[in-house]
């Protein structure tokens, strides 16, 4: 499997759109999407947990070439809390409860547009990556919270709300 | 540069260099610096995994995965 690819995450923003699937980029890949220096493997998709955006996103997954069979999509239809994919073109994270997260509703309005990707706040992402309390986690931390100060007082990227 | 680093107190000099040096990049250019694939022993074995909680898949991971992927809690 070769690294993500901007056109892999603009055929995700195109599809997903086309679907109607609500759903915020979170985790790292969410914190270089907002200009965060650093690096990581897949995508972390926080996607709103409920019977109609489930039934969109197993369709615009389909679509974008996740083989997905019919008990996985069962899996994705209950809003399982993490769903891991490596049977499509890259691989991505279905975060559907995220550690140190609410709702989805409040991460969605709090969301950032960085050049029509929506993306988690910076706050979102680090409450989330304390919560995990994982090593790898714990280790980025200090860096994002420095990243999260120096974001704030420098929203300049183009594209962004 | 000056002027931006009197506002940012307490962000490590490197730090904000690396910021302020991604800030200008395309985002397309930062995808290619930060998305890189490496094999993760077991987690990248399987096509597909589901779980009902997350607190279900932390426990898989301290299970199954080596303790150097840091996916173990502390």
């Amino acid at each position: 499997m070769a690294a993500f690819e901007y056109r892999q995450a603009e055929e995700i923003r195109r599809a997903f759109a086309r679907h109607g699937v609500r759903y915020l980029f979170l985790g790292k890949s969410g914190a270089i999407l907002l200009g965060f220096p650093d690096t990581t493997q897949d995508a972390d998709l926080f996607v709103e947990r409920t019977p109609e955006n489930g039934q969109a996103l197993v369709q615009a997954l389909r679509q974008l070439g996740f083989a997905l069979r019919d008990e996985q999509a069962a899996d994705i239809l209950r809003g399982k809390d993490f769903v891991q994919l490596k049977n499509g073109p890259f691989d991505l994270d279905l975060v559907f409860a995220p550690d140190g997260i609410e709702r989805f509703e409040d991460a969605w309005r709090r969301r950032i547009e960085v050049e029509g990707f929506p993306v988690c706040h910076i706050d979102d992402i680090i409450a989330s990556k304390a919560a995990t309390n994982r090593q790898k986690d714990r280790e980025s931390l200090p860096r994002l919270r420095a990243f999260r100060e120096y974001w704030l007082q420098h929203r300049h990227t183009p594209g962004n709300r | 540069m000056a002027t931006t680093r009197q506002k940012t107190p307490g962000i490590p000099s490197d730090w904000l260099e690396e910021f302020e040096a991604a800030a200008r990049r395309p985002l397309k250019t930062r995808f290619r610096y930060s998305f890189i694939h490496t094999y993760k022993p077991v987690l990248d074995d399987e096509p597909f995994r589901a779980f009902a909680t997350m607190a279900d898949y932390r426990r898989w991971c301290e299970a199954n995965l080596p303790d150097w992927l840091g996916y173990g809690r502390l």
